[in-house]
């Protein structure tokens, strides 16, 4: 069972880290700043979520601190995603 | 493991790196910037956990919220001066 649940939170560190390239890759091509911003913002939230999620089954001591960083990762990074593409569409009124 | 996903991490880490050192556009700085805010405090949790030391971590998720409120009021400000 302890070899199960190592093996589950490896595999959610792999998985994350696999989001993270997939979004920060997409960075790098000619696309519109939205088109990027939507794969990044999916990649960076997604993903880290999974890392998190994988270390707080590699220590559970620590479940405290990790579920915070869940919590203000999901709020706070879903918000800057909506800020930047608010900002960077309008750009014109204030 | 937890070693190989940190040097994996800080590789994909110099891609936005890269991509806000080469591009002109002031929106793709900061989508680059934006990116590099969220994935370093990751990075800094993982080594917090690697050396099972809490205030690195406390540290790390401090990164995170500040980070990006400070992030999302640039972007505000960039986009007063656009107009």
């Amino acid at each position: 069972m302890k070899l199960a649940i190592e093996w589950f939170g490896n595999l959610c560190l792999i998985g994350g880290t696999i989001f993270w390239l997939w979004g920060t890759v997409q960075l790098l091509a000619r696309r519109s700043v939205l088109f990027k911003l939507h794969g990044l913002s999916v990649s960076d939230t997604l993903g880290s979520l999974a890392i998190v999620f994988g270390l707080l089954v590699r220590i559970p001591a620590e479940w405290p601190l990790l579920l915070l960083a869940m919590i203000s990762l999901a709020v706070w990074n879903t918000m800057l995603g909506y800020v930047l593409a608010y900002c960077s569409s309008t750009g014109g009124d204030a | 493991m937890l070693e190989i996903i940190l040097i994996a991490t800080i590789l994909i880490l110099l891609i936005p790196i890269y991509q806000a050192f080469q591009t002109e556009d002031i929106w793709q700085k900061m989508l680059a910037f934006s990116s590099i805010s969220s994935k370093a405090s990751i990075i800094i949790l993982i080594v917090s956990v690697l050396r099972d030391d809490w205030w690195i971590g406390v540290v790390a998720v401090i990164i995170l919220s500040v980070g990006n409120a400070g992030l999302m009021l640039l972007a505000n400000v960039l986009k007063r001066i656009d107009h």
